[in-house]
């Protein structure tokens, strides 16, 4: 190849990412078996302890029936969001950032809801009936309650599920065939059917492309809805505390805003070990880096929102709830969650910050450990102080639920790993649309534009 | 057995050139292949319909339906009066709805896609490997050895590095 | 009747807001707080007549208790003007119950006698129901608890014992109200009297402090009670609609 080494060439791109599916090393086996590992040994066991004996096992207690399960659950479902709702918005605006690093952030987004679904099962006291929250018609005539927030919640989440895979899986099927002719063995049967016969043709290309912006348009509001719907889980009940209005802009803002943090922290994961440094750039956490800055402030604003108003409300329940948060037991936690998600985030004021790899993967980190608390603290916090002050009660997790935390983000990081040997975890058609297209040899830009092809008799071509 | 001509251009602007010149020339319409999508394909080759809008379109309708009737038609099958609230409400049950639309909407889209771009291929169809690597392809059907030597020549003046004959069903 | 008849008239007959004033029954239980000493003999009768689990005592440090109905106490004052005020809480009942929309299984519903019915079998365990009622009255079954001998020879036969992951609260004795209503069936159709059903926690009150029966009679006790001036429901302003009535403690002390 003639081409200067710095300048990356379309088969450059090929070889890469086959490189990455094919060519594993052994720091990818001991990695992937740690993970299994954990989360065999800290997710799985302690789980199966608990079905066998009762939730029990968890730290809940009287007033406090929900726990950090529940807390993981809004988590995962929040780290969910940006990775498909991100890559579908910047897909309308057609930004070209996007190109190289939305097919593992819609990966993301895929693992976070199965891990998600998983902890729902943790969470449920009887597991083994959680089909019937699933409307299927059966002998004993029953259908769920579609009145309840959390049918929304079932209901919400299996379209997102559906249409995340749907969406990763339509953005993929021209790279599965770029992958397919050069792979052998299981790896071509398997890119063979999932490719279904993809060529490329105008027709094709056009076809997909139709399909593909309308799945981003139906998925944006579906992104927004689910995490709304996820929020009144706890907005529609009467306590205080997770009685407001303020939940459903609330829950979005942070599941975009952790998603986000994720997404900066697999793109450094990525890059760093999969060799695709060409690909994921400073350009790309510079950006990622602005977006982190403004739903940190959103985020933040949203908070002093909440104080304001639980301030000012002049409502007693309202107001011990709010001093609760914040100088009761529970205060450390609160002043670590603001400390991490809304005054360490600043630092990405500088530009210099935003495209350094490490610390943006620290700071990425620090607002996902606070998102974390945040869903922690509206669950504990809120049914720590109730109204009637004889049921208050504390809360503090188990041994159990502390290791099924661990176990699940071991889990998420397995069903990554496997999908990164799996699918091309970098979208090489797109990674090919943000470079240079060759042009014809010999000739420049202008000429192409200026002059019309003739054809044989003198007339124009078209 | 229909023989395919076809063409391999180095950028996209011979191909689409190649495409035009050998519509002009009286072929069946001929298909361009790329690893990318091109653009002004459709100034060439004229403009494609989609029928893709038709399916997401209903999809959502009938999702919207069946969402409403899923929510309501339960509630009423046993009767489950809960928090004093009529069993028929439109707050929960139109998000019940929203969810739907959008799921059938989605899952009427991928359907359509299939149709329109005739996936999954049972049979084999022309195909090079370096269409998906860095090259553009044009093929174009010609049934006679004088189509093909002609479509050869339109290819080769258009700037094609090379010119192969392919016969659908084989290579 | 055909599927649309069906749709049509559960529609409408559960359309307007008020809808369970047309049920069978309407039981409402006053609570005299006068009255109330605070003994908890009602907690200790209602452990008796529904089997409820004896948590033990290291559940009971990590706040697992286990009581449909509580004793709740409320200490006012320094040592030695202390005073202590008590009430006890059981489930309201509320026709306006936010435990009951968010159930996703519907394990629980109001039924016909306008009681908030718990479903044990089909309870998935989500907790929400505890997590939505303002009173905290619901409770749930971290394990599957078992009787030492020879308690477990004083168990109910007329109730189950719930099995872990199942969620559970104060019925109301509905054993006892189905009992009543099928003797009532088999002696001619009539309606329960006065005063025939008692849960067992008014049943055992030492001071008749409770009181329980039918608020749609006129003629009832409880009716008769519930228009004493003291009356009033514990967080009222929140509008569930409760079935608990209490009657407020007139402090002689105060000022």
């Amino acid at each position: 190849m003639q081409a200067e080494e710095k300048q990356l060439q379309f088969a450059d791109v090929n070889n890469d990412v086959i490189r990455s599916l094919v060519v594993t090393g052994r720091n990818y086996y001991i990695t992937l078996g740690v993970a299994i590992f954990v989360t065999l040994s800290c997710f799985f066991f302690p789980w199966f302890y608990q079905l066998f004996y009762g939730i029990g096992a968890a730290g809940n207690n009287h007033p406090a029936v929900w726990g950090t399960y529940l807390a993981s659950f809004i988590f995962w479902i929040g780290l969910s969001h940006s990775g498909t709702l991100l890559s579908c918005v910047l897909h309308i605006t057609n930004s070209e950032w996007r190109k190289a690093m939305y097919r593992s952030a819609e990966a993301m987004t895929l693992f976070s809801l199965m891990v998600a679904a998983t902890m729902v099962m943790v969470h449920v006291g009887r597991p083994w009936f959680i089909h019937w929250a699933a409307p299927y018609p059966n002998q004993m005539e029953l259908w769920p309650n579609f009145r309840s927030p959390l049918l929304f919640d079932v209901m919400a989440i299996a379209t997102y599920v559906t249409g995340s895979s749907i969406f990763i899986y339509m953005g993929s099927i021209p790279d599965f065939a770029a992958v397919r002719d050069r792979t052998t063995g299981w790896r071509h049967h398997l890119y063979v059917l999932l490719s279904l016969g993809w060529r490329g043709t105008d027709t094709e290309w056009h076809r997909l492309g139709w399909a593909y912006t309308f799945l981003a348009v139906l998925i944006i509001p579906l992104a927004v809805s689910v995490h709304s719907i996820v929020s009144w889980d706890f907005a529609m009940s009467l306590v205080p505390g997770l009685h407001q209005t303020i939940f459903a802009p609330y829950f979005v803002v942070g599941a975009i805003y952790s998603g986000t943090a994720g997404i900066v922290t697999v793109m450094f994961v990525l890059r760093k070990y999969m060799n695709f440094e060409q690909y994921i750039t400073k350009l790309h956490f510079d950006n990622l880096g602005k977006l982190l800055i403004v739903l940190s402030l959103i985020w933040s604003y949203i908070n002093v929102l909440e104080l304001f108003t639980g301030w000012y409300s002049g409502t007693s329940i309202e107001y011990e709830q709010l001093k609760y948060k914040l100088f009761g037991f529970y205060a450390p936690l609160y002043w670590e969650m603001i400390l991490f998600c809304a005054a360490v985030p600043l630092l990405m004021i500088s530009r210099r910050i935003r495209t350094s790899f490490v610390p943006m993967l620290l700071i990425s980190i620090a607002v996902n450990i606070g998102m974390y608390t945040e869903r922690f603290l509206i669950v504990a916090t809120t049914q720590s102080r109730q109204y009637l002050p004889d049921a208050w009660g504390i809360y503090i997790p188990s041994l159990v639920e502390v290791s099924i935390i661990v176990g699940s983000l071991a889990l998420f990081t397995t069903l990554f790993l496997i999908f990164v040997k799996i699918v091309p975890s970098v979208s090489i058609y797109e990674v090919k649309e943000t470079m240079d297209t060759p042009r014809k040899e010999g000739s420049s830009i202008w000429q192409e534009t200026m002059e019309t092809p003739k054809s044989e008799n003198g007339d124009p071509a078209w | 057995m229909v023989n395919n001509a076809l063409g391999l251009f180095h950028d996209p602007d011979s191909a689409l050139q190649a495409a035009g010149r050998l519509k002009r020339g009286g072929f069946a319409q001929p298909e361009l292949l790329s690893p990318i999508p091109i653009h002004g394909v459709e100034d060439v080759l004229g403009a494609k319909k989609s029928v893709i809008r038709r399916f997401t379109f209903f999809g959502g309708l009938f999702g919207a339906l069946a969402g409403f009737t899923l929510a309501a038609g339960t509630a009423v099958l046993y009767l489950h009066p809960t928090g004093g609230r009529p069993i028929i409400t439109f707050p929960p049950f139109l998000i019940i709805t929203y969810e739907m639309t959008i799921l059938c909407g989605i899952l009427a889209t991928v359907l359509g896609f299939l149709i329109s771009a005739r996936f999954p291929a049972i049979r084999e169809r022309v195909y090079v490997p370096e269409a998906a690597v860095d090259k553009f392809a044009v093929t174009v059907a010609c049934d006679s050895e004088e189509l093909f030597s002609r479509a050869e020549a339109i290819l080769r003046e258009a700037g094609a590095e090379v010119v192969r004959k392919i016969s659908e069903g084989g290579s | 009747m055909s599927f649309m008849d069906r749709f049509v008239s559960g529609w409408r007959k559960y359309r307007k807001p008020g809808y369970y004033e047309d049920f069978d029954y309407a039981w409402t239980m006053t609570i005299d707080l006068d009255r109330c000493t605070g003994c908890g003999a009602c907690v200790t009768a209602c452990q008796a007549e529904n089997n409820i689990p004896i948590a033990g005592e290291s559940e009971l440090d990590r706040g697992r208790e286990m009581q449909w109905m509580r004793i709740e106490r409320y200490w006012e004052g320094e040592y030695p003007n202390t005073k202590l005020k008590f009430i006890p809480l059981l489930c309201q009942q509320c026709d306006a119950a936010p435990c009951e929309t968010v159930c996703p299984v519907s394990a629980t519903y109001h039924n016909q006698d306008g009681l908030n019915t718990q479903i044990y079998n089909r309870c998935i365990g989500t907790r929400s129901c505890a997590v939505y009622c303002p009173y905290e009255v619901r409770y749930f079954n971290y394990y599957d608890h078992h009787w030492d001998a020879p308690l477990d020879q004083q168990l109910n036969p007329d109730v189950t014992v719930r099995e872990k992951g199942v969620m559970e609260k104060c019925t109301f004795c509905v054993q006892r109200i189905r009992q009543a209503k099928d003797h009532a069936k088999d002696d001619g159709r009539r309606r329960i009297k006065d005063g025939e059903v008692q849960p067992a926690c008014v049943q055992t009150c030492p001071a008749e402090a409770l009181v329980f029966g039918d608020r749609k009679d006129p003629d009832s006790l409880v009716s008769k009670s519930m228009s004493d001036p003291r009356a009033y429901h514990v967080l009222e302003e929140l509008n569930t609609l409760p079935s608990v009535v209490y009657l407020k403690r007139v402090d002689a002390d105060a000022g």
